[in-house]
């Protein structure tokens, strides 16, 4: 306490009062504040799911409970849903993959958000689509060639209350666990090979750099980091989207985004293109540790202002700076 | 012990040597004790002197190298995302330097931050000296050149900003091109023949190689030679203070003290820009991919300082363009590409004369305004530096509308509303802000200062004890100088009756009403004594009176 009392009239003390309490405000906000888990799309197959791993019963409740009250229980649109006819399945899955649908606000734009139902409940979903709703063959299928997201532990993992109570019971519990955890490595081992060789496959960055920089880059920005459209909305950064979600937005033109159908850009093509700015985001910071989130001159000019030239003229004043004149 | 500490013999041999034949010892005496005042705000130049030479230095390291060459070829280098890229010999070079030449992605890094900070350093350098008045005569030469200097600056980060001939090099050089096709009847003349032919061509690299390493540097080599001399023959102004007049200069000698301060300083901002450099990534030109006419990307911006120029035309209404027999005008881009700067700069290289106009002041001044005293010129200079602001942040109006999540279209209409009521508003609140500081050094001039300590008068009343302000203080607070123009001192009725021909022009009335707006309202400290006001009767020896008269 002394320590304090002999300080807290220097000149700076109200300086860092308030530092302090900011300091402390924002950590503990930032401590207490609701975490946005990151998406995590748990695709895995890389076969389109086969008939008896489906349950079109099943995936038409989903779509009566989650869908209809919008889209209409036939699918075919209603004053605040458009007509989900001919849009084909790929727009559904990148739609429900993303989090964007089921939307909380059909007057705004949805943003990357978690998946609200599982992966199987997804398939299902899927599968009732086909089979009921699209008409004909209309909208482009799901690119299941393509890596869609990594598998998540949670798929993997049994459930304490599957096993009996008491001391059997955990130990059988135990072991499933390990059981379970062991595969899930080797499932996200499959797929770490698995987008690695989609993206190795490509090997022509110039076709790919060219493609994305000319059809892509004046929305999503240089790195896809997104950017401002007209009219309030904007174009969302696809970092975290798996390379199928990019072939699908691509194939299916969700928002104000234009089509990219397989005429336009073949498959090749867009593996270069989504090669092209996956590795490119995953390329590490050859100029320093400080990336400024690679936003650009904007975040230059920020810190060449308030960290270069202000540390720069602190020194000024530092060095010039006399005896402090008590009187 | 001796008085005087002779150097070594070996040394004076070669003093003498030299003296004998150069008479250096005098100019030398003379130089070395040259004084300077001491003030932070003094340094700030200095900053500026210093990121120009480390620019040179690491500019000579990157030629070794670069190529300035459009020539295409496919890459074949260490940087391995990019093999088999078709890109420019310009581009190429870059990433051999920033891959394979040792150390040369540093240098091309602190080249960039020290060009950055260099802007920076000229415009809050400019700013001092516009804000304490110390481009008033003998200083308007020195103030002109110090302009240009910060236009050629701007340029020659542009053209650097465009020889790596990345995907940001690109647009920004394709912007240049619009603005100068905007230009009426020379507009694509000008264009061809910078290009060479049709954007982007083959020549525009080694063009602006050429302005940018030698063409450019000279002259600002040059300007700054002259700004530095002329500094040295006129001295540096001072702040008001003890023993500080328009004919005597108080601070630090120039030798030891001044030189070891310069000299640690130009370390420290070396250190800082070298800091940057290690640690912070700037322009990562082998991310951003070569540039190709194709090519475009949203969210990339100009450097920092052209940043004004962006935003200038980012925010310029495009309804005013027509078209005469056949040929466009493109207001939308002639006015915020041409007209905004050439206010700007025009404006900054005019002031000193405007002001001399208005206020018929032919006096040399050494010692510098506290900003507070000028409130008029203060307020027009935070306006203008308003106005410079929204243009700048305009420039960066898709970063904000997507950081901030701020529709885009908004932006542009809140910016477009800013740039002509902000600097309004500025002026006002900047010249009340500052009329408030001129009263209170009145009243501390009067009164003494607010000691901090209350006590209670046997009669119940509370009042605070003031106490007397420092010599140095009283000083400052005297040395406040009133406003005058001679545009309302003249006569305006001669003896025999006639009017003053001058003053009944537009000219002449134009004059004595601007003359009115810049003096008026000032707070006059003249006739004031020192601790004369009756709160000083609550000093201490004034409550011992208080208290025994009852």
């Amino acid at each position: 306490m002394k320590w304090i009392t002999a300080r807290r009239r220097h000149p700076l003390a109200g300086y860092v009062v308030v530092i302090l309490a900011l300091a402390l405000f924002g950590v503990g906000y930032a401590g207490l504040a609701p975490t946005a888990d990151q998406a995590q799309a748990q695709t895995l197959a890389a076969d389109a799911p086969s008939p008896e791993d489906v349950d079109v019963a099943e995936g038409k409740t989903v779509f009566d409970q989650t869908c209809a009250t919008c889209h209409g229980l036939d699918g075919s649109g209603s004053k605040v849903g458009p007509d989900l006819r001919d849009v084909g399945p790929a727009a559904i899955d990148f739609q429900v993959s993303t989090g964007r649908m089921p939307s909380m606000n059909p007057d705004a734009q949805m943003p990357r958000k978690p998946m609200v139902m599982t992966e199987q409940e997804l398939v299902n979903l899927i599968a009732y689509y086909n089979e009921s709703i699209r008409s004909g063959t209309n909208g482009a299928d799901v690119p299941y060639d393509v890596p869609g997201g990594a598998p998540g532990y949670d798929d993997f993992k049994p459930l304490r209350s599957d096993f009996a109570e008491g001391e059997a019971g955990s130990e059988e519990y135990e072991a499933a666990l390990e059981e379970a955890e062991a595969e899930y490595r080797t499932a996200l081992e499959e797929y770490q090979d698995e987008y690695d060789e989609y993206i190795a496959g490509a090997d022509n960055t110039d076709m790919g750099m060219r493609l994305y920089l000319t059809n892509c880059a004046h929305c999503h920005g240089w790195s896809g980091g997104g950017g401002a459209l007209t009219d309030g909305r904007w174009a969302p950064e696809i970092h975290e989207s798996t390379p199928r979600e990019i072939y699908e937005a691509m194939v299916s033109g969700p928002g104000a985004m234009p089509m990219f159908s397989d005429g336009v850009i073949d498959p090749e093509e867009k593996q270069e293109l989504i090669s092209y700015v996956k590795t490119l985001q995953a390329e590490p910071n050859a100029g320093g540790i400080f990336d400024l989130d690679r936003v650009g001159q904007v975040a230059e000019g920020l810190i060449g202002w308030v960290v270069g030239l202000a540390l720069i003229v602190a020194c000024a004043i530092w060095i010039t700076a006399k005896q402090r004149a008590h009187d | 012990m001796s008085k005087t500490t002779q150097a070594p013999k070996a040394l004076r041999g070669v003093g003498n040597f030299i003296d004998d034949r150069f008479h250096v010892a005098k100019m030398g005496e003379k130089n070395l004790r040259k004084v300077f005042p001491n003030h932070w705000s003094f340094m700030l130049g200095e900053i500026a002197l210093y990121s120009f030479i480390i620019l040179l230095v690491t500019g000579v390291f990157l030629t070794l190298w670069f190529k300035p060459s459009m020539m295409e070829v496919v890459y074949d280098g260490p940087y391995e995302r990019l093999n088999g890229v078709v890109m420019s010999e310009a581009y190429a070079s870059t990433l051999h330097i920033d891959f394979a030449v040792r150390g040369g992605f540093l240098v091309r890094q602190i080249h960039h931050w020290a060009a950055l900070i260099f802007v920076a350093a000229l415009v809050v350098h400019m700013l001092r000296v516009f804000f304490t008045g110390a481009f008033r005569k003998p200083r308007e030469i020195n103030w002109l050149i110090g302009v240009s200097i910060f236009v050629l600056a701007m340029l020659e980060g542009l053209f650097g900003y465009s020889l790596p001939d990345d995907l940001p090099s690109g647009m920004g050089v394709r912007i240049l091109q619009g603005v100068m096709l905007a230009l009426p009847l020379v507009g694509t003349y000008i264009s061809m023949f910078l290009f060479g032919g049709e954007f982007p061509g083959e020549d525009i690299i080694t063009r602006l190689y050429m302005l940018h390493v030698l063409a450019i540097p000279a002259l600002l080599l040059g300007l700054i030679v002259a700004h530095f001399m002329i500094l040295w023959h006129q001295k540096h102004t001072q702040y008001p203070g003890p023993g500080r007049t328009d004919k005597t200069v108080v601070g630090t000698p120039m030798f030891p003290g001044f030189a070891v301060k310069a000299g640690g300083f130009f370390f420290f901002t070396f250190a800082v820009i070298a800091g940057l450099s290690a640690f912070v990534q700037v322009n990562p030109i082998h991310l951003f991919g070569p540039f190709t006419p194709t090519s475009i990307t949203s969210g990339l911006q100009p450097d920092w300082y052209m940043g004004f120029m962006e935003g200038s035309l980012r925010i310029f209404p495009n309804t005013l363009d027509f078209q005469i027999f056949g040929y466009a005008v493109p207001i939308g881009v002639l006015v915020p590409g041409l007209i905004v700067p050439g206010i700007i700069f025009g404006g900054l290289g005019a002031w000193p004369f405007i002001e001399q106009w208005i206020t018929g002041d032919k006096r040399a001044h050494n010692v510098a305004d506290r900003p507070r005293n000028a409130p008029v010129r203060t307020g027009v200079g935070v306006a203008g530096i308003t106005f410079y602001g929204v243009l700048w942040l305009a420039g960066s109006n898709d970063i904000l509308s997507e950081t901030f999540s701020i529709n885009l279209y908004l932006t542009t209409y809140i910016f477009r509303v800013l740039a002509i009521v902000g600097p309004i508003l500025a002026f006002i609140i900047t010249k009340r802000i500052c009329l408030g500081l001129q009263r209170r050094d009145r009243e501390t001039l009067e009164h003494g200062y607010e000691s901090g300590i209350i006590r209670q008068l046997p009669s119940g009343e509370f009042i605070e004890v003031h106490k007397r302000n420092s010599h140095e203080t009283i000083e400052v607070l005297a040395s406040k100088p009133t406003i005058t123009s001679t545009a309302l001192t003249e006569e305006q009725v001669d003896d025999k009756g006639v009017e003053n021909p001058e003053g009944r022009k537009p000219k002449g009335r134009l004059r004595r009403a601007l003359a009115e707006w810049y003096t008026k309202d000032n707070v006059s400290v003249e006739g004031v004594r020192p601790h004369s006001g009756h709160h000083l009767h609550h000093s201490d020896e004034a409550l011992k009176e208080h208290t025994s008269s009852h």
